[in-house]
C-alpha cells in the first residue's frame, strides 16, 4: 500500500511539474482514441442493417415503378402479377408522382408516393418520428430527412405546394437518400394525385413478395413478369437496392480503413517523441530515486505507471470525443434500421481502444523506461546528454549560410534521427491532405459532369462522393493536428537537447530572433522533406486504394501549393516553442554545468 | 567599461537572494581586473551581468557610450558579437565541432565571410599553440587545450573586453600554467580583461584586485604585476 501510495504520489508529481507536456501527450493519445473509436463505429454499421431495416418494413423482394404512355388511359391494376410463377404476394399499385422538394437553399429530386393509413401487408414504411401518412402532412425517407436537415413538424414544398413533415421512416423499397440519386416522401393517394401535371404525369409503383426471395433473377427472366404491367417500368430487385445501400458505407469504410493505419503510424510516432522526451527530461531524477534507495524495477514502474496513466485519461478523453462525433460519421447509414444516431460504442469497442491506447504508450515507454532504470545512479545524476551526431559536411555547408540557416542546418546536424521521426509525421498528414484534396477533386469532376444529384445551396458532404471527402477532411484535420502536436514537441525537445549550444550562440552575439529562426528552420528542413514525399505519397495512396488520380486530374498548382502551406504550418506549430527557447536565460543555461 | 550601483536579486519575500548588491566598479581599457572570493559570493553573476548576459535588478553597465541594462535583446547581442568575449569554466565547447570550427563560429554568426573566418580561426590557434589540434574533436582535446581553444574563440571578433569565468577552475596545475601563460600573453598585448576566480596564481598577474564577500566589494588591491614565469617558480611548477 505505501509502495503504491509513493508511486502515486511521484507519478501526480511529475504531471504536476510538467503541465503543458502532460496535457499534450493526452491530447495525442485522445485523438487517436477516438479516430479508433470511430473506425469501430463505423464497422458496425455494415453489420447488415439492411436485412434488418427490410425485417421490419416487410421490405418487397421486387419492386416496379411505372408510368403509362401519353394518351394511354387505362386503369393499372396489378392482378396479372398474381399469376406469375412464384409470387407470394403483390403490394400495389401506388400513386407516384416526379416532383422536386424546394426550399430556401434545397432543390431535390423526389418520388412523393400515395399511400393509405391502412398498414400495407408488403412494403410497410416504419416510422421512426412522428406519424404516418396524413392529409397535407408527408412522410420523409431517414437518409433524406438527415441530409436535408428536417424534423418532424417542418415545412416542405413539392412542386411549390406546402406540406408538414408529419413523420420520418426507414424503407427499403429503394436505396436511402443519397445512396439513391431521388429521394422518397410519402404522402397520401389524394395529395400524390395533386403533385401530378400535365408535363409530370402519375406514375405507379407495385411491390412484390416472392416466395422464394433469392430467386430474383429467375422471375426477372420470366417474361409473363415482364409483361404485367402497363406502360415503361423498370423493376428492381431488393439485392441491387442493397448494393446501393451499402456503396455510400463502403467508401467511407475505406476511407477510415487508410487514414486509420495513417493514424496508427503517425500516433506512434507522436507518442514516441513525446515519451521519448519526457523520458530524456527524467533522467535526472531516475538518478535521485536511484540514491534515496528506489529499486531498478520501482524506477521503471514509476515512469511506465506515469505514462499509462496518461494514456487511459487519453482513452477516456478520446471516447467521449468518439461519442460526440459519431453521429456525424455514421450519418451515412443513417436510412437504415441498426445504425441510429445515437454512436454504436459497444463495450467491447471501448475496452480495445482504452487497450489500444496504452499498448501503444507502453510500447513507446518500455525501452527508455529500463534503459533509464539500469543506468547507473551517479551516472543519471550527472544528466549525460546524448552525444550528437557530427556531420562535417553540413557543418561545412552551413558556414555559407545566413545564421538563422547555420543554426538550423546545425541543429539538424546534431540530431538527425529526431528529424527523421519529424519528417515521418508531417509526410503521413501531407500524404492524406494530398489524398483528400484528390478525391475533392474527383468528386467535383464527376458531380459536375453527371449532375446526378441535382443539390443547390446544399453542401457537397451531402452526395455520395462528399461524403467520402468529408471523412477523408476529418481524418486529415485529426492527422494535421497530431502532426502539428509532433512539431511541437519535436521542437521543444531539440530546444531542451540545444540548450547549451543555443546559449552559447547568444553568448557570442547571435540575436534571440536568430536563434528563434534557426530552431524553426530546423523544423522547416523536416516540413520540405515531408511535403516531398507526402506530395507523391499521397497521390500513391489515393490511386492504391481505388481512386483515379487521371480521372481526378488534380491541379498542379494546388499540389505544389501543399509545400508552402505546409512550411507554414510548421512554422506556425513551432513559433511559440521556438520563442521560448529562444529566450530562456543565457546565464542559467551556461551556469548549469 | 564602467558598473554604477549593480544590484541582481532572485526570489521574492523570504526567499529573496541578493547575489550583486551595490557593486560599483571601473575597468580602464587594457586593464586587466581579477575578482575573487569564496564560492556563491555573486562574482559569478557580477561578471555576467557586467557581460549583458544577465540583466541586473537595479544599477547600470556602460561600455563606451552604451548603457547595457537599456538596450534591448538583439542590440545587445551585437554588442556582445563585436566588443566581448567570454571564456567559461566548463569551456562550453560545441561537442559536435572541430577546434577551428568552434573558434570560428564568432565570426561566422557576426557576418563574416567562411574563408575569413576559417583564416582568421587558424591564425588564433596558432597564437595559443593549438594549430596542430585544429581538426581535432573537443572530446580528442585535454582539459587545457579545450581552454586554450575557447580562449582563442573569445578572441575571434578582436573584442574590446575579454570576460573569464574561473578559466582554471576545471583544470589541473599544468593546465593552469598554460592558460595563466595565454592571459599574461593577452594582458601583454592590451587586451582588457576581467578575471573571475579563486585561483591566487590567475589573481596575482592582474593590474588590480577585487575581493567580494556576499555579493558586495569588501577589499581592492592595486598589483604591481606579476607573471606566470615567477609565480610558477614560487609554486615549484614547470613552466
Amino acid at each position: 500500500m505505501g509502495r503504491l501510495l509513493l508511486i502515486y504520489r511521484l507519478v501526480a508529481g511529475d504531471v504536476r511539474r510538467r503541465p503543458v507536456q502532460s496535457a499534450l501527450l493526452l491530447v495525442v493519445i485522445a485523438t487517436t482514441a477516438t479516430t479508433l473509436a470511430l473506425g469501430l463505429a463505423l464497422r458496425h454499421v455494415a453489420q447488415n442493417p439492411f436485412a434488418r431495416t427490410r425485417a421490419a418494413t416487410k421490405g418487397p423482394d421486387v419492386v416496379f415503378e411505372g408510368q403509362l404512355r401519353a394518351g394511354d388511359h387505362r386503369t393499372v391494376t396489378a392482378g396479372a402479377l398474381w399469376k406469375v410463377p412464384g409470387v407470394a404476394a403483390v403490394g400495389g399499385p401506388f400513386p407516384l408522382a416526379f416532383v422536386r422538394l424546394t426550399d430556401p437553399g434545397i432543390d431535390v429530386a423526389v418520388n412523393a408516393e400515395g399511400r393509405t393509413s391502412a398498414p400495407a401487408a408488403i412494403n410497410q414504411p416504419l416510422v421512426t418520428a412522428g406519424q404516418w401518412v396524413l392529409r397535407g402532412g408527408a412522410v420523409i425517407e431517414e437518409g433524406l430527412a438527415g441530409a436535408l436537415g428536417l424534423h418532424v413538424g417542418d415545412r416542405i414544398h413539392l412542386r411549390g405546394q406546402s406540406f408538414r413533415v408529419a413523420g420520418i421512416a426507414l424503407q427499403t423499397e429503394q436505396a436511402f437518400y443519397p445512396a439513391s440519386s431521388s429521394g422518397l416522401v410519402w404522402v397520401t393517394p389524394g395529395d400524390a394525385a395533386r403533385l401530378a401535371s400535365r408535363s409530370d404525369r402519375l406514375g405507379y409503383g407495385v411491390d412484390v413478395k416472392l416466395a422464394n426471395p433469392a430467386a430474383t433473377d429467375a422471375f426477372f427472366n420470366s417474361p409473363a413478369a415482364m409483361n404485367a404491367l402497363p406502360g415503361t417500368v423498370i423493376g428492381k430487385s431488393w439485392q441491387s437496392i442493397q448494393k446501393d445501400d451499402y456503396r455510400v458505407v463502403t467508401i467511407d469504410q475505406k476511407a477510415m480503413l487508410i487514414g486509420g493505419w495513417l493514424l496508427a503510424m503517425l500516433a506512434i510516432a507522436s507518442i514516441a517523441v513525446v515519451v521519448g522526451g519526457r523520458m530524456t527530461e527524467q533522467t535526472r531524477r531516475v538518478g535521485l530515486l536511484k540514491a534515496v534507495g528506489a529499486t531498478p524495477r520501482l524506477v521503471a514502474v514509476v515512469l511506465l505507471a506515469e505514462n499509462l496513466l496518461l494514456a487511459l485519461a487519453g482513452a477516456v478523453v478520446g471516447l467521449l470525443g468518439a461519442w460526440l462525433l459519431a453521429p456525424s460519421l455514421s450519418d451515412p447509414g443513417r436510412g437504415l434500421l441498426g445504425t441510429p444516431p445515437a454512436p454504436p460504442l459497444t463495450l467491447t469497442s471501448v475496452a480495445e481502444v482504452a487497450l489500444a491506447a496504452m499498448a501503444v504508450a507502453m510500447a513507446a515507454t518500455i525501452v527508455p523506461a529500463v534503459r533509464g532504470a539500469r543506468m547507473s545512479t551517479i551516472r543519471a545524476l550527472n544528466d549525460p546528454a546524448r552525444p550528437p551526431h557530427r556531420r562535417p559536411r553540413l557543418i561545412a555547408v552551413s558556414a555559407r549560410l545566413p545564421v538563422p540557416l547555420l543554426l538550423g542546418v546545425r541543429l539538424v546536424a546534431r540530431r538527425t534521427r529526431r528529424t527523421v521521426l519529424a519528417s515521418v509525421s508531417l509526410a503521413i498528414a501531407v500524404t492524406m491532405v494530398v489524398a483528400a484534396i484528390t478525391l475533392q477533386q474527383e468528386v467535383d469532376v464527376r458531380e459536375q459532369g453527371h449532375n446526378a444529384i441535382a443539390l443547390t445551396g446544399l453542401l457537397n458532404s451531402n452526395s455520395v462522393g462528399g461524403r467520402a471527402t468529408h471523412v477523408v477532411w476529418i481524418l486529415g484535420a485529426v492527422l494535421v493536428v497530431l502532426a502539428g502536436i509532433t512539431v511541437i514537441f519535436t521542437t521543444w525537445a531539440t530546444v531542451i537537447d540545444a540548450q547549451r549550444p543555443t546559449a552559447l550562440a547568444r553568448a557570442l552575439g547571435a540575436t534571440p530572433r536568430q536563434v528563434s529562426a534557426g530552431l524553426t528552420t530546423a523544423q522547416l528542413l523536416a516540413g520540405v522533406v515531408a511535403a516531398c514525399i507526402g506530395i507523391p505519397a499521397g497521390l500513391g495512396l489515393y490511386q492504391l486504394a481505388g481512386g483515379s488520380v487521371a480521372k481526378a486530374n488534380p491541379s498542379i498548382v494546388l499540389l505544389i501549393a501543399v509545400l508552402p502551406c505546409t512550411l507554414v504550418a510548421v512554422g506556425l506549430f513551432t513559433f511559440l516553442p521556438a520563442r521560448a527557447g529562444a529566450r530562456r536565460s543565457v546565464a542559467d543555461a551556461l551556469r548549469s554545468e | 567599461m564602467s558598473a554604477q550601483a549593480l544590484c541582481k536579486e532572485y526570489g521574492k519575500g523570504a526567499g529573496l537572494v541578493r547575489a550583486v548588491h551595490g557593486v560599483t566598479l571601473e575597468v580602464e581599457l587594457g586593464e586587466s581586473v581579477a575578482v575573487v572570493g569564496p564560492s556563491g559570493c555573486g562574482k559569478s553573476t557580477l561578471l555576467y551581468l557586467l557581460g549583458g548576459l544577465e540583466r541586473p535588478t537595479s544599477g547600470s553597465v556602460r561600455l563606451r557610450d552604451s548603457s547595457l541594462e537599456r538596450l534591448p535583446e538583439a542590440q545587445l547581442a551585437r554588442l556582445r558579437r563585436r566588443d566581448l568575449g567570454f571564456v567559461f569554466q566548463a569551456f562550453h565547447l560545441v561537442d559536435e565541432l572541430t577546434a577551428v570550427e568552434n573558434v570560428e563560429l564568432p565570426a561566422l554568426l557576426a557576418g563574416a565571410s567562411p574563408h575569413a573566418a576559417r583564416v582568421r580561426a587558424r591564425e588564433l590557434l596558432e597564437r595559443v599553440g593549438l594549430a596542430d589540434r585544429a581538426s581535432h574533436l573537443p572530446s580528442g582535446l585535454s582539459g587545457g587545450q579545450q581552454q586554450r581553444v575557447a580562449i582563442a574563440r573569445a578572441l575571434a571578433n578582436e573584442p574590446l573586453v575579454v570576460f573569464a569565468d574561473e578559466p582554471t577552475g576545471n583544470l589541473d596545475s599544468a593546465a593552469t600554467t598554460e592558460v595563466l601563460r595565454l592571459f599574461e600573453e593577452l594582458h601583454a598585448n592590451g587586451q582588457t580583461l576581467v578575471v573571475v576566480t579563486h585561483d591566487e596564481r590567475i589573481a596575482a598577474t592582474a593590474d588590480r584586485l577585487i575581493s567580494m564577500r556576499d555579493g558586495a566589494f569588501v577589499d581592492e588591491t592595486k598589483l604591481t604585476g606579476g607573471s606566470s614565469r615567477r609565480l610558477s617558480a614560487m609554486t615549484g611548477l614547470e613552466v
